[in-house]
């Protein structure tokens, strides 16, 4: 998701074509192409440019709705509503089955379309398979000298990312076992400090209430993407079992 | 133009050889570079940094290559129309046809075509939505105190949908 503004112009996309399986972006102003996944220009007259990024969760529609009772959400196009066109419930799945083009320089560490949790953090991007998440949550790693922590939801497919301090200092995370208060969703407590934390990294009780952990963008993407954009990506290893 | 059409009664064997060979020569060459590109990029295929440029560079000059080619081409249909029987009449006939069809497809986005675009987006209140399920996931973004979700289901269908949050225009893609 990206911001439309370069020099102070606002660019309308259209999409332009596939470069291995991920969309080319044209804009209507310039003609220029541009890579959908990394924001960057590839060719046309603003290359090289890079698009700002815009901060997105994926979550499931009962917790977003929870966080932000008031907002909009974008409406089925209802001609292709009435053709019953949209994807289906299990549409993800199916993709998952689809085959894969790879080049020669395959990364075999995971299968190609392992879906992951990308993080990149200054120069360092780590892969976190998603059913690594899905048995451990949350996840408290390092990602080069940055603690991190990933959560999933109360559905156990929504996901969030933060830096794991406050004031410098970094804190351990465990998820409360008496949970999930209907309403409420999902709740951490930290080691340090004792104060609990919802999903949205906000203190609630405890010492530190009202503080807010740093947000860190997660991309959700399939193994064989996500390392053609960040070749030197490390993977988390959940250890033994 | 009387004289013009005496000069091409006039036209040799060797003359209209040539003419027929260019002629040939500009169809292939229009009808290769709007196809290249479309072979190029497709779908499924692997695709290098070189084949990419090679692409932008014909996707963005076809659209007046073709009209220069198609001009050139005409020129040459008529000469030989002039001079010809009846039977290379025809086959300039059919010659024409792959000149426009790539004149016209040098201006098409076939992209939009196998991938919807959503134009004129539509919002409702979260409250009063009926369309997603509980469990659908969402892409949320929130900016200046707005929010807004766009389901995960339609943005595979649209990939793209233009919207301005908290007053800052973006791009929701998929």
């Amino acid at each position: 998701m990206w911001e439309t503004t370069v020099d102070g112009r606002v660019l309308h996309f259209r999409l332009a074509g596939i470069n291995n399986q991920n969309f080319i972006m044209r804009d209507d102003e310039t003609g220029t192409w541009w890579q959908q996944v990394t924001g960057l220009a590839l060719h046309g007259p603003l290359k090289g440019r890079q698009l700002k990024a815009v901060f997105h969760d994926e979550l499931s529609f009962a917790i977003w709705k929870r966080e932000q009772p008031q907002g909009r959400v974008l409406k089925p196009d209802e001609r292709i509503a009435a053709q019953n066109k949209y994807e289906a419930a299990d549409w993800e799945m199916r993709v998952g089955r689809m085959r894969v083009v790879e080049g020669a320089d395959v990364d075999k560490r995971l299968a190609p379309r392992t879906l992951v949790l990308g993080v990149e953090v200054g120069e360092k991007s780590k892969a976190y398979p998603l059913d690594a998440l899905q048995k451990q949550s949350p996840i408290v790693d390092m990602v080069g000298s940055v603690p991190v922590m990933l959560v999933s939801g109360e559905d156990r497919r929504s996901v969030r990312a933060f830096e794991r301090t406050v004031d410098g200092r970094k804190l351990e995370f465990f998820q409360k076992t008496e949970n999930a208060s209907a309403s409420g969703g999902l709740q951490l407590i930290d080691a340090e400090t004792g104060s609990t934390w919802n999903f949205e990294g906000k203190a609630i009780a405890g010492p530190l209430a009202g503080r807010e952990l740093k947000k860190l963008f997660v991309l959700e993407d399939y193994w064989f993407d996500w390392r053609i954009y960040h070749p030197d990506t490390s993977i988390y290893d959940i250890g033994p079992q | 133009m009387p004289n013009i059409l005496t000069r091409l009664s006039e036209w040799t064997n060797a003359r209209r050889k040539l003419v027929w060979l260019m002629l040939f020569v500009l169809v292939v060459a229009v009808v290769a570079i709007v196809l290249t590109p479309v072979f190029l990029i497709m779908p499924f295929k692997a695709q290098t940094p070189r084949i990419m440029e090679v692409s932008y560079l014909m996707r963005r000059w076809s659209p007046l290559l073709t009209i220069i080619a198609s001009l050139l081409i005409l020129t040459l249909t008529i000469g030989l129309w002039m001079a010809g029987r009846w039977w290379s009449r025809i086959v300039l006939a059919i010659l024409l046809l792959p000149v426009l069809g790539a004149a016209w497809l040098a201006r098409q986005n076939h992209f939009e075509w196998m991938f919807n675009p959503l134009p004129n987006a539509a919002y409702a209140k979260a409250a009063e939505v009926t369309f997603v399920n509980n469990d659908d996931r969402v892409m949320a973004v929130r900016i200046g105190g707005e929010s807004v979700a766009y389901p995960i289901r339609l943005m595979g269908y649209h990939h793209l949908v233009g919207d301005t949050v908290g007053g800052v225009p973006i791009v929701a893609t998929y």
